[in-house]
C-alpha cells in the first residue's frame, strides 16, 4: 500500500513531465547502449585475437632452456680462497632434447587440467621444387595430436591430415609455400636441413590459416623425418606442447609444471605479451568511455529531479503536512529516478543490441578477419542495465534527500 | 473531552534579531468545539497554528493532541500522527495540480492505508458530495476555481476522519458567498460529526459565528470569549 501511493505519485509526476523524462531516459539509454556496444566489441576483439594466437601457440610449451656457464667447476678447482668469477660468460652448448619424453608425457597425462599433449621437433629448412627455393620451418609432429590441439583440419584447403599420418614421407604445407613453389597435392618437394641433409617428400595436404607468415613457412611432417634430417635418434624430442581445459590458467599451471619437471614452461601469454598489453589498453579505453557516459547520464537524472523538486516544492510541503514522512518523499523521487533508469535501460538494451548487430556487419576483410568482431553475451546486457539502474538510483538519491529535508512550515508560510 | 491542550508555549525567532513570537501560550480546546483565533497581522497566529499542527517542532512548552503528548516526537511519528488525526486547510488551497480532484482527496487515505482502494475512492466521493463537488471529481485540480479548490482541500482534510481540523485563513481567498459555504460546512462538521475545529481568521463575521474566539496580540492571548 505504501509502495503503491508513492509510486503512483512518482508516476504521475513523470507523466506530467514527459519531455524531461524522455531526455533523462535518453541519457541513460545512450550510456547503456554504448556500454553494451563497447563491451561486445572489446570482448569480440579480444576473443578474435586470442583465437588467432591460440591457433598457432600452445597454452604451454615445455622445453629445455639453454643455461649460462656457471662458476661451479671453477669453485671446485680453485676453492673458496679466491672469488671465482667468469667474465663474459657464454651459453653452454648442450643438448636441447627432452630426456625420456614418454615418461614426461605419461606424467602430463595424469594432470587433470591437461587436455592435449603434442611432442615435437622443429627445424629450419629450405624447401625446394626444382630450382625454386623457399626457407621454411618444419615441425615434426604426430599430426593427429597436433590437430587435436590446433584444429588444423579446419584450415585444410586440399588433402586430409590423415594422409600424413598414413604416409611416412608425406608433408603438409601452407598455401603461401604451395603458391611460391607452384606445388599441388601429390607433388614432390625437397626439404634440406642446415646440415645439408635432404629428404624428398610428397605433399599430402595444403592448409591456409590466412596468417601470411605461417602460410609461407610452416610445414608439418612426421617426427621421424625431422629426426633423420637432424641425424638424431628415434627418441629425440625438443618440445612438448600442452593444452589446458582453461587456458587462462596457463601461467599458474606452467609454473607448477616447471617445478615438477624441471623444463622451462613458456605460456601463451608470455609468448604474446604485446597482445596481452594491447588487450589491457583496449579494456581501459572502453571502461573510461563507458564511465564517462554513465556519469553524464547520471548528471542528467540528477538535474531533472532537482528541477522537478524545485518546481514541486509546495506540493512536497503539502504532502508532508498531510502526513508523508521523509522516507515517503525519498521513495517518491527514488522511484522516479528508477523509472527513468529502467526506461533508459530497456531502450539501451535494444539500441545497444542494434548497434552491435549493425557493427558486426561492417566488413573489414583483412587477414582472416572478415567482419568487425562483435560478441553477443547476455552478461553484457545484464551488467549494462544493472549499471544504468544503479547510476539512476544514486543520481536520484541526492535530490530525493534534499526533498525529504524540506520544512513544510517554511514553504507554507511563503 | 479535551482535544487540544497547550501548556506554556514559547517560541523565538533568531533571524534577523532574536525575538519572542509566542509568550507563554496556554489554552485548551474541547472535542467538538469551533474555535477562531484572531488578532492583528504579525501577532503570531500562524506561528501558533503551525506548532499546534505538529509541523513546527522548534518551541518550548508542551502540546497534547487527542490526549497524547506530541511534544518531542520524531518527525516521522508526527507525520503519521497528522495523517491519522489532523486535517489541515490552508489559505492557498495547495492541491496537487497534476492529479484529479478525486485523487487529491484520496492521497492522505492511500498514505494511511487503513482501508481498500475502492473504499477510499467511495469515501472520497462522499466527502466531495458533502462539499458539493462530486460533479467536478474527475477534473484536474488545476482546472477548477479558487472557491472550488478550497472545498476540495476541505474534503481532503476530512478524508481520514480526523479528530481535529485546523485552518489558516481557510476563507481568506474566497468571496462572501463561498466564505459562507465553507463556514456552513465547518459548522456542520463540528455540530453533526463532533469534530474539533481551530481556525485562524481575519474575518470578524466568521469569527463571531464560532463557539469561541481567542484573541492574540504580540504573542500573547489577550482575550477569550464564548459566543
Ligand atoms: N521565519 C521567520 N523568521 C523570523 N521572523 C518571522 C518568521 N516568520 C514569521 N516571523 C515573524 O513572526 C511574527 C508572527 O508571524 P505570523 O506569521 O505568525 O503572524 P500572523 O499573526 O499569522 O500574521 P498574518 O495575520 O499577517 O498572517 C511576525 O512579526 C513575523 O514577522
Ligand atoms: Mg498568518
Amino acid at each position: 500500500m505504501t509502495f503503491s501511493i508513492n509510486s503512483e505519485i512518482a508516476f504521475t509526476y513523470l507523466l506530467a513531465k514527459k519531455k524531461q523524462t524522455l531526455v533523462a531516459s535518453l541519457g541513460v539509454m545512450f550510456g547503456i547502449s554504448i556500454y553494451i556496444f563497447m563491451n561486445s566489441l572489446i570482448t569480440g576483439t579480444n576473443e578474435y585475437f586470442e583465437k588467432i594466437t591460440l591457433s598457432s601457440t600452445p597454452h604451454i610449451r615445455l622445453y629445455r632452456d639453454q643455461e649460462m656457464s656457471k662458476p661451479t667447476m671453477l669453485d671446485g678447482f680453485a676453492g673458496d680462497s679466491t672469488v671465482n668469477l667468469i667474465s663474459n660468460p657464454k651459453m653452454v652448448n648442450q643438448d636441447d632434447r627432452i630426456d625420456n619424453p614418454n615418461a614426461l608425457i605419461q606424467f602430463l597425462k595424469t594432470n587433470s587440467q591437461v587436455i592435449a599433449i603434442s611432442p615435437q621437433i622443429t627445424a629450419n629448412v629450405f624447401c625446394s621444387n626444382g630450382n625454386v627455393q623457399e626457407s621454411g620451418n618444419v615441425s615434426g609432429v604426430n599430426i593427429m595430436e597436433q590437430d587435436r590441439m590446433f584444429d588444423i583440419t579446419s584450415t585444410m584447403i586440399a588433402g586430409n591430415i590423415k594422409d600424413l599420418h598414413s604416409n611416412p614421407n608425406g608433408i603438409i604445407i601452407g598455401s603461401g609455400m604451395a603458391k611460391n613453389l607452384s606445388l599441388q597435392l601429390g607433388d614432390n618437394i625437397t626439404v634440406t636441413a642446415s646440415n645439408g641433409l635432404a629428404q624428398r617428400l610428397r605433399v599430402t595436404g595444403i592448409f591456409r590459416t590466412t596468417i601470411k607468415n605461417v602460410d609461407q613457412t610452416k610445414c608439418y611432417v612426421n617426427i621421424t623425418i625431422v629426426q633423420q634430417l637432424l641425424q638424431k635418434d628415434r627418441s629425440y624430442i625438443t618440445d612438448v606442447y600442452v593444452n589446458l581445459k582453461d587456458y587462462t590458467q596457463a601461467n599458474r599451471i606452467g609454473e607448477q609444471l616447471t617445478a615438477l619437471t624441471g623444463y622451462t614452461a613458456e605460456t601463451w601469454q608470455s609468448a604474446n605479451e604485446q597482445s596481452i598489453a594491447a588487450r589491457m589498453i583496449r579494456d581501459m579505453i572502453a571502461n573510461s568511455v563507458v564511465i564517462t557516459i554513465l556519469i553524464v547520464a547520471g548528471f542528467g537524472i540528477y538535474n531533472i529531479l532537482n528541477m522537478m523538486i524545485y518546481e514541486k516544492i509546495k506540493e512536497i510541503a503539502i504532502l508532508k503536512a498531510t502526513g508523508f514522512a521523509g522516507k515517503h518523499v525519498i521513495s517518491i523521487f527514488i522511484f522516479q529516478a528508477l523509472l527513468i533508469g529502467i526506461l533508459g535501460s530497456v531502450a539501451g538494451i535494444i539500441f545497444g543490441w542494434g548497434l552491435s548487430k549493425g557493427s558486426s556487419m561492417i566488413y573489414i576483410g583483412k587477414g582472416n578477419l572478415e567482419y568487425l568482431p562483435i560478441s553477443f553475451y547476455v552478461q553484457h546486457y545484464a551488467k549494462g542495465s544493472l549499471f544504468g539502474i544503479v547510476t539512476s538510483f544514486f543520481a536520484g538519491y541526492i535530490p530525493a534527500l534534499r526533498a525529504s529535508d524540506i520544512d513544510p512550515v517554511e514553504i507554507i508560510r511563503g | 473531552m479535551i482535544a487540544l491542550q497547550a501548556n506554556n508555549i514559547n517560541k523565538y525567532f533568531y533571524t534577523p534579531d532574536q525575538f519572542q513570537v509566542l509568550k507563554n501560550i496556554s489554552f485548551e480546546v474541547n472535542q467538538g468545539e469551533f474555535v477562531s483565533i484572531i488578532g492583528k497581522s504579525g501577532c503570531g497566529k500562524s506561528t501558533l497554528l503551525y506548532i499546534l499542527s505538529t509541523m513546527d517542532t522548534d518551541y518550548e512548552g508542551q502540546l497534547q493532541l487527542t490526549q497524547q503528548i506530541v511534544t518531542g516526537n520524531k518527525q516521522d511519528q508526527l507525520a503519521a500522527f497528522r495523517n491519522a488525526h489532523l486535517g489541515f486547510v490552508f489559505q492557498f488551497h495547495y492541491l496537487l495540480p497534476d492529479f484529479t480532484c478525486l485523487r487529491n482527496v484520496m492521497i492522505p487515505a492511500l498514505r494511511l492505508g487503513k482501508v481498500s482502494r475502492q473504499q477510499i475512492e467511495h469515501d472520497a466521493y462522499e466527502k466531495l458530495k458533502l462539499l458539493g463537488m462530486a460533479d467536478q471529481a474527475l477534473k484536474p485540480a488545476s482546472k477548477i476555481s479558487g472557491g472550488q479548490q478550497q472545498r476540495v482541500a476541505i474534503a481532503r482534510a476530512l478524508i481520514n476522519n480526523p479528530d481535529i481540523i485546523m485552518g489558516d485563513e481557510p476563507t481568506g481567498n474566497l468571496d462572501t458567498r463561498n466564505t459562507a459555504v465553507v463556514f456552513d460546512i465547518l459548522q456542520r462538521l463540528c455540530h453533526e460529526e463532533h469534530k474539533t475545529i481551530i481556525t485562524v481568521t481575519h474575518d470578524n463575521d466568521f469569527a463571531a459565528k464560532s463557539d469561541r474566539i481567542i484573541e492574540m496580540s504580540d504573542g500573547l492571548i489577550v482575550d477569550q470569549r464564548m459566543r
